[in-house]
């Protein structure tokens, strides 16, 4: 196909026509299976523990022997609109695998799609009905008085008000990922600056639609970076849609994109005037269930896991609880990519599941035996 | 965004001018990301999903009682007593749970005496 030494493009023989219109023709059916088709994720195994409502408690069944486990156990909390699989993306690429590897006995929250019936629930729920009946189930199955949690984007939000609030419920160490906390900028990223103009009034969203559209989110997330998520994404498959690796890595992302699930009314409203808007978790003015969050409570070891090139989440949302919080052991970890990059890209296997694995393994030895009487319903 | 393709592939529809796509999509996307993120942005998507609201409101909340009266008149449950039916249950739930925790709290109990005696 390659141009002649003369310059003009050389004409292709009618079998390389037919050659090449078939490779069009393969490709564009890969393409759209691609695109139209879910992949398989989620695939460690694992089982319920406990359930209440939507919510279910995963253990992941454990790789390493007993006696050669980390003896505190890790609790993964993930954000309230997004399904948790893309900790668990696929062999081989899965957070949840490599973890269990390193000898972790874990744990997944997976809060499930709210329904009508849910459009109430708001961050009090999820903070202080929710976590701590887990925490307590966790405690009890591991026989482990103390635990770890990782909570990533609103997941880490819900952790970090769950632990200035339960501080004596033996939460060894907490680790944020890309948490959105702070929100004196309210021009620092697309949400809050959509979500702070007058203009925009939360409370006939809800009124009108009870819980908010998983496509309703999906689409304010693409519309950040709209030509990258609407054209660029999928030229980026179609250039490279014979290398196997970067298709099979694409349709699981794209898999775990595309199985949206809707945000609870209540708590959709919260995040909107409460946090974006009156930024009142930093300013110590945030109350949940009458208690009010103080960040000086939160006294467990803490690894803050900040991504520099975040357009979700920019970084000094998550930098500014750290002079705020009273934990004496605190660290931040910068790490190059996106919001999900940084835990499912390229990078995350050699960077930051290495680093997260080195900070908890040094915090996870010798964990005191559970005494039922201390759990907090 | 992709690799650069100087050789010319008359079967390729999108590789013949990758470069020049590859340009025009980064700055698009640059153009794109600039507009979003202004106040003229986010005031006019504002306006523009207060209008639908207001408008589909109220279509929504006659398809909804319209709805509930056909149910009633079948003698079938509306969403709003699905909806109350579920609340309940959930709170039933919660019951349970903290039934389970009063359980889990004798066991250990009952089990730590018998290691003691």
């Amino acid at each position: 196909m390659n141009a002649t030494e003369n310059g003009m493009p050389r004409i292709p023989s009618l079998m390389e026509t037919c050659e090449a219109w078939h490779r069009i023709a393969m490709n564009t059916k890969e393409f759209t299976r691609l695109v139209t088709t879910d992949a398989p994720v989620a695939q460690t195994p694992k089982e319920v523990v406990w359930t209440l409502n939507k919510a279910k408690l995963y253990r992941y069944t454990p790789v390493v022997p007993e006696d050669q486990r980390k003896p505190v156990p890790l609790l993964m909390v993930f954000a309230i609109m997004n399904r948790p699989h893309v900790l668990d993306l696929r062999p081989g690429h899965s957070f949840v695998e490599y973890m269990l590897q390193e000898g972790y006995d874990l744990y997944l929250l997976d809060w499930g799609a709210p329904g009508p019936e849910d459009k109430n629930l708001k961050f009090d729920d999820y903070a202080l009905e929710y976590l701590p009946r887990v925490v307590r189930k966790l405690k009890s199955i591991s026989g482990s008085a103390e635990s770890s949690m990782l909570g990533w984007c609103l997941g880490a939000l819900i952790s970090t008000i769950y632990a200035a609030l339960r501080p004596d419920d033996g939460l060894r160490n907490l680790i944020l990922l890309t948490a959105p906390l702070d929100f004196s900028d309210q021009k620092s990223s697309g949400f809050i600056r959509w979500t702070s103009d007058p203009s925009f009034k939360p409370e006939p969203i809800t009124q009108t639609l009870g819980n908010i559209p998983g496509e309703m989110i999906d689409a304010g997330a693409k519309m950040l970076k709209p030509v990258e998520n609407y054209v660029g994404s999928y030229l980026m498959l179609w250039d490279n849609i014979e290398n196997k690796a970067t298709t099979e890595a694409w349709h699981a992302m794209n898999t775990w994109v595309r199985d949206t699930i809707p945000m609870a009314g209540a708590a959709y409203e919260q995040l909107i005037t409460e946090f974006y808007r009156n930024n009142a978790l930093i300013k110590g003015e945030l109350r949940i269930r009458g208690e009010r969050v103080d960040l000086g409570r939160l006294t467990a070891n803490l690894l803050n896991v900040i991504a520099e090139a975040d357009h979700i989440t920019p970084p000094c949302q998550s930098e500014g609880v750290m002079d705020l919080v009273g934990s004496e052991d605190k660290e931040i970890f910068r790490v190059r990519g996106g919001h999900i990059g940084i835990m499912a890209g390229r990078g995350a296997q050699k960077n930051t599941w290495p680093h997260i694995d080195a900070w908890l393994a040094d915090r996870s030895g010798s964990a005191r035996a559970e005494n039922v009487d201390g759990g907090s319903p | 965004m992709s690799e650069t393709n100087s050789k010319f592939d008359p079967f390729d529809p999108t590789g013949m001018f990758k470069d020049l796509r590859d340009n025009s999509v980064d700055a698009w996307a640059k153009m794109m990301v600039k507009l979003v993120h202004t106040d003229a942005y986010a005031e006019s998507t504002a306006k523009m999903l207060d209008a639908w609201l207001a408008s589909s409101g109220p279509f929504r909340k006659a398809v909804d009682s319209s709805m509930s009266q056909a149910l009633a008149g079948m003698n079938m449950p509306s969403l709003d007593d699905v909806t109350r039916l579920a609340e309940r249950m959930t709170n039933i739930e919660i019951r349970l749970d903290d039934l389970d925790a009063k359980l889990d709290t004798i066991l250990s109990r009952v089990s730590q005496d018998r290691q003691g005696s």
